[in-house]
This record gives C-alpha cells, structure tokens and sequence, in this order.
C-alpha cells in the first residue's frame, strides 16, 4: 500500500508539495537502519574500555608519531580526523603503497570483524597490528616499550596500566592498543538527514518526514529493492559486517592477488589477540563464539568486509583498493557489473542492474544523504 | 489392564519430553516423527540461538544443524553449536542470518540409527 502523504506543510510554508514516497513496507524496512546514535556499551575484552584517562591518551598516541618505529607517522597520518579517519588516496600510503583504501575508524565499537579482511576480531587487535606491521608502524614489542617509556606519556600510560619496567614488551603493546581501543570506539558518525526522516517515519510524523529530498526517498526505494543493496548494507551502520565478493578485481599485479577473507581467516586463526586468547580480559570470553565458529570456505578468496555507509560521502575514493572515485561511480560498477568477475561457486546476489541515469542520480541522492555533510 | 497403564506411561513420557511450540518442520521421510522449530526472534546480522523437539519415542542420536538461502546460493559463515537437552530437546546456538530474505533451516537428526531430514522456511526482513 503505498502512503503518498502530502504533507500539510505547504499551506505552512507555501513550500513545494512534499510527499513520503515509501510503501508501508518500506517504511518498515527503513526503520531497520535505526536508531541512531547507537547506545555505548563497553568492551569486555578491554579492561580500559570507557576510562576517561585511557580514552585520553589513546587520542594522545593515536596523533602522535610516537608509535612509528622512526618517528615518521602517526595513526592521524592515514586515518586523519580532519577526512574522517581517512585520506583520499586510493591505497594507503605507509613506509610502502599498501594493498587497499585506508578505511575510515568510525562506528567501529562493538563489531564482530575489524578490516577489509577481517583479520582481526576486536578493535584492541585492530589497533595493535599496524603498530608492529613492518610496512606500516614497525615497531617491535621491545622498541614501542622503549618509545612509551621515553614519550611524555608515561605517567599517564603508567597511572593506567601500572609500572612499565614491570610489563613484558608484549603486554605493552596490547596495553598501547587497548588505550587506542579505548579513544577509537567514541568515534561515532554524526547524526544526519536521513536519521531525521527515520525517525520522523517512527514517529509516523509525516510532515516532517516529507521535509527529506524525493529524490533520496527515490533513491531509498532503489536501495531497498531493485538494487538488493540492502542485503549486505542493513541495520542501523548501513552493514552487515560480513564478507562479499563485489566484482572489484583482486588482482594486485601480474602475479599477486589480495586474497580478502581467505586471507584474513588465515591471519586470524593464528593470532594470539583474538577474543578467544589470552589477552582478552574477559573471563567469560563473549563474543569468542564467532573466531571458534567462522567458516572457512573457498569462497572467501577475494571477498572483502561490507563497508558502513554512515558518513560514506565524506570517505571517498571506494571500494577495498580505492578504485573507484567517487559515489556515482560505484553506483555505475554496480549497475553494469561484471559478473564474469564473481566467483562462480560464490553467492549469486549481484547481477547487472542497468539502471538508467536518473535511477543513478538518485541513489547518489540517497547516499548523500548519510553523510553530515548533506545538512 | 496392566498394558493399558504401561502404554499410558510412555505416551506422557513422550508428550512430556516432545515439546509441540513453534513450527513443524517438514520432511519427506514418511511417518518421520515430528519436530518443532521454537525461535524468538532472528536479528538481522546478529547471533540466535533456537531450540529443536524431536517428538519420537525411539532413540534419537545426534542432530546436525545448518541454513541457507536457496536463492542467493549460500548458507552461514558459522557453524553453529548443538546442545542436547534431554527428551529429544535440542538447544542451538550461535546461529547467524546475515541477509535478509528467504532463508532454510535444515536438520539431520539420527533417529533409531537412521538420518531424519527436515527444514523449515523462515523468512527475514
């Protein structure tokens, strides 16, 4: 059934006739990608979780080149607070050109999987790994000890986790991480314009919910339908946290290929910082549930983590190896997609959609439209 | 007389053991026994946890669990965990829907030494 409300705010406002376009059951379905922002909830696995101290000097480290090796970079350098949490190169740049897009930190408290691999099931772990990864940070366990224990930041590293002459070069390093951990999960998207018409929707508020763009609504109908968009990008982050191959060739050069998820379980199954390890401080071990269970299949090779569309307008170039410029280009490869490329023992969701230009505008519009930006 | 109050002890030891809340799956083994599929609610994305009656009154042994959906070619990316409650009963955890859409539930249950399969439709918006 389809609403087709016009909304009582054009005698108000003399404004140009407003209607809510959606059917009741894509008012149902829209309502899914709420509320917005998501309730806090502390980290089990991280006993610094939330502590206002390790919050503070987690952002400290995060813009500090004090966790490079050399002293080259920071965390800031690639994930940069002023782009949020990223740059706009098309792969990130570390001591090399690294393999894939530098994603952004937002929305990243209380995931079940960290990276475009998934290689990390936690966000202390996902901290922790660029800091010694050679290509990226490089430091070691003992040189980053050495580096805390000289940096201006070791009173208050020393306040929260104890003397660091007493601590392992190991255990400095996942406290370091769980002190990121703790700054990285308050990174939060803003709220925006399409939460406003969300939660107009719930309210069943249809003059104010009028006030958002028909072309986005057109744009949302697509999204939600015939662009089968929804499958992987749902609740309230815009994903499923889930792994899929998008068409986007994995081939790195001539003879190497990013193999994603197969690659990323591999990593994973053989960390000792998972939630099923020693390092997490939870002695109940939520959440370990996933790293036992995960399958392993070879479909995974060349799959990557669905990405949030929550503030996705500001995150461009796209896509796991940045390939594609900006949003009306991903709409583009989606709508005449290779399938050749897809894994053919692989899922069968994306086909050639071949939308027409205004079909493209408007999803655009929509996605636009979960960004700040679009205020 | 005697018989009559034996037979009467195992129907309610039956009927008190096969929990019939939720829906019945389906199989297409004849006379299979019947069994039920008891969930809450499925969240989108997130873990679930079901429980499985097996209204039989042999011997059920092990029962394996598994989803897919038909349509798009995949099943889950966990495998979820299986606990046996007694009577039949059998409590499933860390089941995972990570799209929307039709979805199947499978069962293989050993019954009397033999593999049982049913499946249930379940759709997820």
């Amino acid at each position: 059934m389809k609403l087709w409300f016009t909304a009582a705010l054009i005698a108000l406002t003399g404004a140009v006739r407003a209607e809510v376009l959606l059917s009741a059951d894509e008012i149902e379905q829209t309502l899914s990608f709420g509320p917005w922002s998501p309730s806090f909830h502390s980290d089990p696995s991280n006993r610094v979780s939330n502590n206002a101290r390790a919050i503070a000097l987690g952002e400290a480290l995060f813009n500090d080149p004090v966790l490079s090796s050399d002293g080259a970079f920071s965390c800031a350098s690639c994930h940069d607070p002023e782009q949020a949490f990223t740059t706009p190169e098309a792969r990130a740049l570390g001591r090399v050109l690294l393999d894939r897009n530098t994603p952004s930190l937002r929305n990243l408290a209380g995931l079940r999987w960290y990276g475009w691999g998934g290689k990390s099931d936690n966000l202390w772990a996902a901290s922790l790994h660029p800091i010694i990864e050679e290509q990226e940070m490089a430091h070691s366990p003992e040189s980053l000890k050495t580096a805390i224990s000289e940096s201006a930041y070791i009173d208050d590293f020393e306040a929260i986790f104890g003397v660091i002459q007493n601590q392992d070069p190991e255990l400095v390093l996942v406290n370091t991480a769980k002190a990121l951990s703790a700054y990285l999960e308050t990174l939060v998207a803003d709220r925006t314009q399409f939460d406003d018409f969300r939660d107009a929707l719930e309210r069943r508020d249809f003059p104010a919910a009028a006030y958002y763009p028909e072309a986005a609504q057109r744009g949302l109908q697509l999204f939600l339908g015939r662009g089968n968009c929804v499958f992987c990008h749902n609740g309230p982050r815009f994903s499923n946290n889930e792994f899929h191959d998008a068409g986007v060739p994995y081939f790195l050069n001539e003879t190497e290929v990013d193999e994603g998820r197969f690659g990323g379980l591999n990593f994973l199954l053989s960390s000792p910082y998972t939630l099923d390890g020693d390092w997490n401080d939870d002695p109940d071990k939520h959440g370990a549930w996933a790293v036992r269970n995960v399958r392993r299949s070879h479909a995974d090779f060349g799959t990557f983590r669905t990405p949030s569309l929550r503030g996705v307008a500001e995150t461009a170039p796209y896509m796991h190896d940045g390939s594609l410029r900006d949003l009306n280009g991903v709409i583009r490869h989606y709508s005449k997609i290779n399938t050749d490329r897809l894994h053919t023992d692989g899922e069968a969701i994306l086909l050639q959609l071949n939308l027409s230009e205004q079909e493209i505008a408007d999803l655009v519009a929509f996605l636009m439209t979960l960004s700040k930006a679009s205020y | 007389m005697i018989r009559s109050a034996v037979w009467f002890m195992i129907w309610s030891s039956t009927a008190f053991a096969c929990d019939e809340i939720g829906q019945r799956m389906t199989s297409e083994v004849q006379n299979a026994p019947e069994v039920y599929l008891s969930v809450d609610e499925i969240p989108l994305a997130e873990p679930f946890s079901v429980l499985v009656s097996i209204c039989s009154e042999t011997t059920v042994g092990q029962m394996r669990v598994d989803a897919i959906m038909p349509a798009h070619r995949h099943g889950m990316n966990y495998t979820p965990k299986v606990s046996a409650l007694g009577g039949g009963a059998f409590r499933v955890d860390d089941m995972l829907f990570h799209m929307p859409g039709l979805w199947e539930l499978q069962v293989d249950v050993d019954i009397n030494g033999q593999s049982v399969f049913y499946s249930s439709k379940i759709t997820l918006k």
